[in-house]
């Protein structure tokens, strides 16, 4: 469970949001819908403990990030995935590089194992055989999938995703929609910040509850046991 | 999930091909450094040199046996400066006469050989000293067989102290081609902290401290430089060894090849090779700070 108690940003000499209350649960697919500038990426930032909000506090399964044990704030960070909206420091990496690096901060894993495992989910987010492809050389739609499926590599329990489903595309959207639940339904939080929540997804998750600048939606989840889509984990 | 990543050899595992390149750089410098140490470490600077030309003569009286001359010539080399001692009876004394001044060969046929014998004292290159060479002096002129002893006093002072400055000269030099090459490795890690810096905020993003990653990069870094010092010095000191069998003249300024092979000179490699490392550390250490401060 992931609570941000009253939490306040203040930002270019002004507030740009306070006092707001977020509860993730855990096993579940999260949506923040906010206008452009509104701060969704510093939200996720603050989630993931990268960045200390001006007010509040985040705690996680009763633990504070930022008031509490660094280790524990550490080991917090370590279980958490993250999905840039765009990554300029990555241009010059191959697809292969950012699959490395992520088996790296996994703590290691064989190159076989690697290998086999970053071509399934390359061609499950559709990207089979881009593994040699440089990210400079790719859309913005192809280099979010292949950031979203190196992270997958390390199998984070919480994965926050900034803005990748509208850079993935309209043709992406079956594809996110099915993987992010079915990430849920293995037991994963999935934390999604975007300007728009597509239709079919908002239609589905019902009404979302305003905090602030934003709207956060739950996606409704498979019960478990149901057909696996996702081969995810090993 | 909260395994702790193993961020041993990071920098291998991140950028293999750099990092290949660089390290072939380094073993090739450390090849022409682990030469230049061991010809500096063997050859004393000019130590070796001058004791090769410098000797001690002790002229004997024109009645000493040649028995009793060759005694005193080993009492002689048992001295603790000395490295060796040898007696010339008259006739090659005169043969050495000749060879240097051709043409007095008559200076015999008015009386017989005018010259005595005497004993030729040469130093060890690392007793070269003014205390040393008055001992050796003192010694032989405490003998009552011995008649005179030459040791150019008037001239050694000067000559001691110009050897000194030129060892002093040689290790200058020396210093400031391993100050270069660690301004050089420093660069070199900077450019690669900075091109790593994507990776490393990464890492960091995802709960790695940057202290244990400093800290683990230094550690590869002076554990590659250990191994890249000391098989440089291995292959200098071989290419040493076999441009000494090859040129023996240079043996008088730098030492038989065997010295190569002593317990010493493998300790002082060791010690080579550990420097090598604690550079190698703190130049990954300084510009991996100096990258990520954007400071040059």
């Amino acid at each position: 469970m992931i609570e941000a108690f009253r939490l306040g940003v203040f930002s270019r000499g002004a507030t740009l949001w306070d006092g707001l209350d977020f509860a993730f649960g855990d096993a579940a697919a999260w949506v923040v819908v906010g206008p452009p500038s509104s701060g969704k990426t510093l939200l996720l930032a603050i989630l993931r403990g990268e960045r200390r909000p001006d007010a509040g506090d985040v705690v996680v399964s009763g633990e504070s990030l930022f008031r509490g044990n660094a280790a524990l704030a550490r080991a917090w960070r370590a279980s958490c995935g993250h999905v840039p909206e765009q990554s300029i420091a990555d241009a010059r990496l191959t697809v292969e590089d950012l699959f490395r690096r992520s088996a790296l901060a996994r703590g290691g894993m064989r190159e076989s194992e690697r290998v086999e495992r970053s071509d399934r989910l390359l061609s499950m987010v559709g990207l089979q055989g881009a593994r040699s492809l440089r990210i400079a050389e790719m859309s913005i739609s192809e280099r979010v999938r292949a950031s979203l499926a190196a992270e997958l590599l390390r199998g984070p329990k919480v994965l926050f995703c900034d803005g990748v489903v509208s850079a993935a595309g309209i043709p992406c959207r079956e594809m996110l929609w099915g993987l992010f639940r079915a990430l849920a339904r293995e037991g994963n939080t999935v934390i999604l910040a975007e300007r728009t929540i597509p239709e079919r997804w908002a239609l589905a998750a019902g009404d979302g509850a305003d905090v602030g600048p934003f709207r956060v939606y739950r996606l409704p989840v498979p019960v478990p046991g149901a057909n696996r889509i996702y081969e995810l984990k090993h | 999930m909260s395994e702790r990543p193993s961020l041993w050899w990071i920098d291998w595992r991140l950028s293999r091909g750099a990092l290949v390149r660089e390290t072939i750089g380094r073993f090739l410098f450390f090849c022409l450094l682990g030469a230049a140490f061991l010809s500096l470490l063997l050859s004393g600077g000019t130590s070796r040199f001058l004791a090769d030309r410098f000797a001690v003569t002790a002229v004997l009286r024109a009645d000493v046996p040649a028995a009793e001359a060759e005694g005193l010539a080993r009492k002689a080399a048992e001295l603790p400066p000395v490295r060796s001692a040898a007696y010339r009876d008259p006739e090659t004394a005169w043969k050495e006469f000749l060879l240097a001044y051709p043409g007095l060969e008559p200076l015999r046929a008015a009386g017989g050989n005018p010259l005595p014998g005497y004993i030729e004292v040469r130093f060890r290159h690392d007793r070269l000293t003014g205390a040393d060479v008055n001992l050796v002096v003192s010694a032989m002129r405490s003998v009552s067989r011995v008649d005179q002893v030459l040791a150019g006093e008037e001239w050694l002072p000067r000559l001691l102290h110009a050897g000194r400055y030129a060892s002093w000269f040689c290790r200058g030099i020396f210093g400031a081609f391993v100050a270069g090459f660690f301004l050089f490795c420093r660069l070199q890690e900077r450019g690669r902290a900075v091109a790593l810096a994507g990776d490393f905020a990464f890492l960091a993003e995802r709960g790695v401290p940057a202290g244990r990653l400093a800290a683990s990069r230094a550690a590869g870094a002076a554990v590659s430089g250990f191994l890249s010092a000391a098989a440089g010095a291995a292959a200098g000191g071989g290419a040493l060894f076999l441009l000494l069998r090859e040129f023996p003249s240079l043996e008088r300024v730098i030492g038989p090849p065997s010295d190569l092979l002593l317990p010493r000179t493998v300790a002082a490699a060791a010690v080579f090779s550990c420097f090598a490392a604690l550079l190698s550390a703190v130049s990954s250490l300084l510009g991996g700070r100096a990258a990520l401060s954007g400071r040059k």
